[in-house]
C-alpha cells in the first residue's frame, strides 16, 4: 500500500473506503452472519409464543395469508418479553420508522432486547480490531490475522469501550432528558401551534444527534488511531483522534456526513422496497430476502464509516514517516506494514 | 389577527347569511321543560385571566318535591388546591394534571347571590359548600343556598348570583393557553332537582356532567376583533368604547353553554342539506396551521348529520359550531349543546380518520348528551358509551381506513397500510376493554369508577359499545335502529336512566332480553367461549368425529357451532351456552376438519376469539413462521441502531 502524502480528499477516502469493504466480503458477511446469529434465539422463542397463542385456531389462516390484527392484538395484550415487542411497527418500513423514533427519543426497550443488544455490541467491540486492521492493511489477512487482531485490540477497545459508555451514558442519561423532558417542555409551555413545536423539537434532535455525531466520530478515530498505530493507550488514542479530527475537520467532517447520506439512501432505497404482510411460503421467503438485503446494506453503510475513516486517517498520516520501520510481520502495525511494502 | 373567510366553492356550501332560513336560536314549539333558564353576561379580561360574570337564573321546581335549598355546581373550585376531590381521584388514577403552578389553577368565587323576588333578599351569607359524595371537607365544587321560603312543586324562583373566576391553563377541556381560550363549566349552575331530591354531584375525575335543560341567553365581552363562538346563535354584537366587545349568544333548549375565543381562529362555514332532514348552518374555528383540512371536518359533520338524523332522529337547531382548539390546549374532543371541540393535528394523512373520528363522536354528542340529557356523573354509558356504538357505525363509512401510529415525539404518522381497522372490533375500541374487562361494575354509578382514564374508558366506552354492536348482531340493524330512535323520540330533552333504555328493547325487540343485560350491564364478568379439543377418527369407511366446546369465562350467551367436514358439509350447533362444556358429536363419511364457536363472530365481547375455532389442519405455525421472520428484521434493525455503539 502506498501511502499518500499531502492533502488527501476526503471524496477519495470515501471511494477507497467503499472499494475496502467490498474487497473483503467475508468482513461483511461475518458480521451479517454475527446479527443473524444473535437474532435467532429471539426469533425461535418468538415464533413459539406465536405458534403457542394461535395453537390449532383457524385465526392463524388469516394470520398466514395476511395480517390479522384482531389476533395481533390479543397476543399482545397477554403476552410478556420478547412478545411484549411484537406489533404493526414489524410491518416492513415501519420497523425502521418505529426503531428510529425509538433510539432518537430514547424510549425504553424491554429488558430481553437490552441484553440481546449488549451482547451483540460485545460481539463488534471483539470484531473491531479484526474488522479495522483488515481494512487498514487493505489485502488479506486470513481467518487466523483477522482474529488475532481482534483478539489484541479486544481488551484495548472494552477500555475504550468505558469511554464510549461513559460519554454515551451522560448523552442518553443526562443531556436527552435534559433536552426533551427540560428545555422542551420550557420552550414550548405556551406554544399553541404544532408546527412550531415540531420545528423546535427538530432542532433539538439536530442538537442530540451532533452530540452523538461528534463522539460517534471521535471514537471511531480513535479505533482507527488504535489499531494503524498499534496504541495500548486508549485515552491516548482518544486524543490522538480528537486532534486528527481537529487537524482534518473538514475532511473528517465532510466524510462523516457523505457516509450519513449513504445511511439515508439505504433506508430510502428500503423505504421502497420494503415488503408488506404477504402471505405464508414463497413471498414470506421472499420478504426475508429483500430483509435480509436491508440488513447487508446497513451492515455494509457501517463497515464503509471505519473503512473511510481509515483510508482518510492513512491518507492524510502526517507523521508516517517517524514510525520506525521493523520486519513487517503481523502483528505488527498496518502504519508499519505500509511502511515496509 | 383573525382572518375571516367564506368557503365559496361547493353545491352545498352557503354563508349563514344566505341560507335562505333565519336560525335564531328559538325552537317553536319548545322542545324541552326550560326549567333553568340563564340569562348571564360576563367579561373576560386576557390579561388577568379573569372572568367577571353575573347571572340570573329562572328556576322551576318540575318536581313532586318540595325544596328549601338551592344546589350548584361550582366546577372550576376543583383545580382550587391539590385537596379537591377532582385532584385526589386525578392522583390516585395517575394523571398528569398534578403539580401544577399556582397560576395554572382555576377557581371560581361567589361574590353575591340574591333572590330576586318583590324584593331582592341577600342569600350570600348563607351559602356554604356541601360534599354529598365524598364528604371530603376540602371540596368546595357544590355550593348550598338555603331558600327563606320552600318551592312547592310548579313554583319557581330567580336568582342572581355574582361571580368572579381565575381561568385555568386548561384542565379538564376548560382554560386558557397563549390566547386561545376554551370556557367550559364556568359559571355557578344549578344541579338537578329529582323526586328523590338534588342530584348535585361533586366534580369527580372520570365523570362529566348533568343539568337541566332552559334557554340561555348570553353576553359576553371580550377584546375587539376576537372572534368567539359559543353555544347557540350570535343574535348581536356591539363594538364598547373600551376596545372590546359584547357578543350576545342565544339558545333554547340546551342545557349548558360553553364559548372559546381566540384571535388566531379562521372561520369557515357550510351547510348541511338532506332532505328531509332540517338544513343545518356549520360554522368552523380552526387553527390556521389546520386550515386545508377544513373540508373534512364539514363532511364528517355532514355524515354525522345525516346518519345519525336519519338512524335516530333529526337535529333540530338548525345550527352547529365545530371549534378546532389550538395545540396543547387540551380542549379538544368534547360536546357542549350545538358547538363542541375536535380535534387534529399539523401532519394528517389520507387513509386515516384524523380529524373524522373525533368530529364525528363530538358531533354524534349532539345526540347522546346533548338532546338525550342522561346523567353523565352516575350513566357515563348512556353517553359515550351509546356514541362509540354510532361514530363505529358512521365511520365505517369511511374506506380505506388504516391503522397509523405516531412517531418523533408523536409528530410524525406511519400508515400500516395491510392493517384495516375494523367498525366491530377497533372502533368499538376492544383492545380498551380486553385491557381491563372487570375493571368496574358499569351499573355502578360512573363517579364511582376508578378514577384512570383507561379504566373509565373501558367500561363507558368500549363494553357498552360492544354490547350494542353484539345486540345489534344478535336482534338485526332495523330491530335495534327501531329501538335507539324509539328510545331517542321519547327521551330526547329529558333525563334517562339505563333502565328506560332497557324497558323500550324489551318493548319493540318483543322479547325479554333482561338476561343480556343481567350479562352486560349488572355484572362484570367476561365472555370467552372456546373450542377445547376436536378429533376425527377413521372406522370401517366412515368417520367418528368430535368436538368439544367450552365456556371459559362466566359470563352466559347463546352462541352458534359451525362444524366443518372434509366433503364440504357444514353443521350449525346452536348451543344455549350454560353448561361449562358440551361435546358434539358425528358418524359421518367424511372427517371432521374444524369447528368454530360463534362463527359470525355475534358475541363481540368475547375477549378471546383466537381459541374459538379449532382444525385439524392447522396453519400456527406457518403464520408463526412469517411472522416471527418480519420481527427478526424489527429485531436486526433494532440491533444494528445499537451498533451505533461500538
Amino acid at each position: 500500500m502506498n501511502v499518500k502524502k499531502g492533502p488527501y480528499p476526503f471524496f477519495a477516502a470515501w471511494g477507497d473506503g467503499m472499494r475496502r469493504v467490498n474487497r473483503a466480503p467475508a468482513v461483511l458477511l461475518g458480521v451479517w452472519a454475527l446479527t443473524v446469529l444473535i437474532s435467532l434465539p429471539l426469533t425461535a422463542t418468538l415464533r413459539g409464543m406465536l405458534r403457542d397463542h394461535l395453537g390449532e385456531s383457524l385465526a392463524a389462516d388469516t394470520a398466514a395469508s395476511g395480517v390479522n390484527y384482531d389476533w395481533m392484538q390479543e397476543f399482545t395484550s397477554q403476552a410478556t418479553g420478547v412478545g411484549a415487542t411484537f406489533g404493526p411497527a414489524v410491518l416492513g418500513f415501519g420497523a425502521v420508522v418505529d426503531n428510529l423514533s425509538a433510539f432518537i427519543d430514547n424510549d425504553r426497550k424491554p429488558i430481553v432486547i437490552i441484553a440481546a443488544a449488549s451482547a451483540y455490541i460485545g460481539l463488534w467491540i471483539f470484531l473491531a480490531g479484526g474488522i479495522i486492521d483488515r481494512y487498514a492493511r487493505d489485502r488479506v489477512t486470513d481467518a487466523h490475522g483477522f482474529f488475532a487482531a481482534s483478539g489484541v485490540f479486544f481488551f484495548r477497545f472494552l477500555r475504550l469501550g468505558v469511554l464510549m459508555a461513559v460519554a454515551y451514558g451522560l448523552l442518553f442519561r443526562y443531556l436527552h432528558p435534559w433536552l426533551f423532558n427540560t428545555i422542551y417542555p420550557r420552550l414550548t409551555y405556551d406554544l399553541t401551534v404544532e408546527r412550531t413545536a415540531f420545528l423546535i423539537r427538530v432542532a433539538l434532535y439536530a442538537v442530540f444527534g451532533f452530540s452523538l455525531a461528534a463522539c460517534n466520530i471521535l471514537f471511531d478515530y480513535a479505533k482507527v488511531r488504535a489499531v494503524v498505530e498499534d496504541r495500548r493507550s486508549m485515552l491516548g488514542a482518544a486524543a490522538a483522534g480528537a486532534r486528527f479530527i481537529w487537524r482534518n475537520r473538514g475532511a473528517a467532517v465532510g466524510l462523516y456526513l457523505v457516509d450519513v447520506a449513504l445511511f439515508a439512501i439505504v433506508l430510502a432505497l428500503y423505504g421502497l422496497v420494503a415488503p408488506g404482510a404477504g402471505e405464508a411460503g414463497w413471498s414470506m421467503w421472499l420478504a426475508l430476502l429483500v430483509g435480509q438485503l436491508y440488513v447487508l446494506g446497513r451492515l455494509w453503510v457501517k463497515l464503509v464509516f471505519w473503512a473511510s475513516e481509515t483510508a482518510l486517517f492513512q491518507g492524510r498520516l502526517a507523521h508516517a514517516g517517524y514510525i520506525a520501520a521493523p520486519q513487517v510481520a503481523w502483528p505488527d502495525s498496518p502504519s508499519a506494514a505500509a511502511l515496509g511494502s | 389577527m383573525a382572518a375571516v373567510s367564506v368557503i365559496a366553492s361547493g353545491a352545498s356550501v352557503a354563508s349563514a347569511q344566505t341560507a335562505g332560513t333565519a336560525v335564531t336560536g328559538a325552537l317553536d314549539p319548545p322542545r324541552s321543560p326550560r326549567n333553568a333558564s340563564y340569562s348571564i353576561d360576563a367579561r373576560l379580561d386576557p390579561a388577568t385571566r379573569i372572568i367577571t360574570g353575573s347571572e340570573v337564573i329562572a328556576w322551576r321546581n318540575i318536581t313532586t318535591k318540595t325544596v328549601n335549598d338551592l344546589q350548584f355546581h361550582l366546577y372550576w373550585n376543583a383545580w382550587r388546591n391539590d385537596r379537591s376531590t377532582w385532584l385526589r381521584e386525578a392522583a390516585l388514577g395517575g394523571s398528569k394534571y398534578l403539580n401544577r403552578r399556582d397560576a395554572d389553577r382555576g377557581r371560581i368565587d361567589i361574590t353575591s347571590v340574591v333572590l330576586v323576588a318583590a324584593s331582592r333578599i341577600d342569600l350570600t351569607a348563607a351559602r356554604h359548600f356541601i360534599q354529598p359524595d365524598d364528604g371530603n371537607r376540602d371540596d368546595e365544587t357544590v355550593m348550598a343556598v338555603p331558600l327563606p321560603r320552600p318551592v312547592a312543586p310548579g313554583g319557581s324562583v330567580d336568582v342572581e348570583v355574582k361571580w368572579t373566576a381565575h381561568v385555568p391553563r386548561t384542565w379538564a377541556r376548560t382554560g386558557a393557553i397563549g390566547n386561545f381560550f376554551f370556557i367550559a363549566q364556568w359559571f355557578p349552575k344549578l344541579g338537578v332537582l329529582q323526586d328523590e331530591g338534588w342530584n348535585c354531584h361533586q366534580f369527580h375525575a372520570g365523570t362529566e356532567f348533568f343539568s337541566d335543560y332552559g334557554v340561555y341567553d348570553v353576553r359576553l365581552t371580550i377584546p375587539n376583533g376576537w372572534p368567539v363562538g359559543g353555544t347557540g346563535v350570535e343574535r348581536e354584537r356591539r363594538d364598547n368604547s373600551d376596545g372590546t366587545t359584547t357578543d350576545r349568544y342565544y339558545q333554547e333548549d340546551v342545557h349548558d353553554f360553553a364559548w372559546t375565543t381566540s384571535p388566531d381562529y379562521l372561520e369557515r362555514t357550510a351547510r348541511f342539506e338532506n332532505p328531509p332532514l332540517p338544513p343545518v348552518d356549520m360554522r368552523l374555528l380552526i387553527q390556521p396551521e389546520h386550515a386545508a383540512q377544513a373540508g373534512r371536518h364539514f363532511d364528517a359533520v355532514r355524515n354525522t348529520l345525516k346518519f345519525y338524523g336519519e338512524w335516530f332522529g333529526a337535529y333540530p337547531y338548525g345550527h352547529i359550531t365545530i371549534v378546532d382548539p389550538a395545540y396543547q390546549s387540551d380542549a379538544d374532543g368534547m360536546e357542549y349543546p350545538t358547538l363542541f371541540t375536535a380535534g387534529t393535528r399539523w401532519l394528517v394523512l389520507p387513509r386515516v380518520l384524523t380529524p373524522e373520528s373525533v368530529t364525528i363522536h363530538e358531533a354524534g354528542h349532539q345526540w347522546w348528551y346533548g338532546m338525550v340529557g342522561s346523567n353523565e356523573f352516575e350513566d357515563g354509558l348512556l353517553d359515550e358509551g351509546f356514541n362509540t356504538f354510532s361514530t363505529a357505525r358512521v365511520e365505517a363509512i369511511y374506506r380505506p381506513n388504516n391503522l397509523a401510529l405516531r412517531y418523533f415525539g408523536g409528530f410524525i404518522p406511519y400508515v400500516f397500510r395491510d392493517i384495516a381497522l375494523s367498525r366491530e372490533i377497533d372502533r368499538n375500541r376492544m383492545g380498551l376493554y380486553r385491557a381491563m374487562p372487570k375493571s368496574d361494575l358499569t351499573s355502578a354509578p360512573s363517579y364511582t369508577f376508578f378514577p384512570s382514564r383507561a379504566a373509565r374508558n373501558a367500561m363507558t366506552y368500549a363494553k357498552t359499545a360492544l354490547w350494542l354492536n353484539t345486540l345489534e348482531r344478535r336482534i338485526g340493524w332495523e330491530t335495534l335502529q327501531r329501538i335507539m330512535s324509539t328510545y331517542f323520540s321519547r327521551w330526547q330533552f329529558k333525563h334517562p336512566k339505563p333502565h328506560d333504555f332497557f324497558d323500550i328493547v324489551t318493548e319493540v325487540a318483543r322479547r325479554d332480553l333482561g338476561w343480556y343485560f343481567d350479562q352486560v350491564y349488572r355484572s362484570s364478568n367476561v365472555f370467552d367461549y372456546g373450542v377445547q379439543d376436536l378429533t376425527s377418527t377413521a372406522e370401517n369407511g366412515r368417520f367418528l368425529s368430535s368436538a368439544v366446546v367450552r365456556r371459559y369465562g362466566e359470563a352466559i350467551f347463546p352462541v352458534d357451532v359451525l362444524v366443518t367436514f372434509a366433503n364440504g358439509d357444514r353443521v350449525t350447533e346452536h348451543w344455549d351456552g350454560r353448561d361449562r362444556w358440551k361435546a358434539y358429536t358425528y358418524d359421518r363419511p367424511s372427517r371432521v376438519v374444524s369447528a368454530v364457536v360463534d362463527p359470525n363472530r355475534v358475541l363481540l365481547l368475547d375477549i378471546n376469539y383466537t381459541n374459538n375455532s379449532r382444525t385439524l389442519a392447522p396453519r400456527g405455525r406457518e403464520a408463526a413462521t412469517k411472522w416471527s421472520l418480519k420481527w427478526m428484521v424489527w429485531l436486526q434493525d433494532q440491533l444494528l441502531s445499537w451498533a451505533f455503539f461500538a
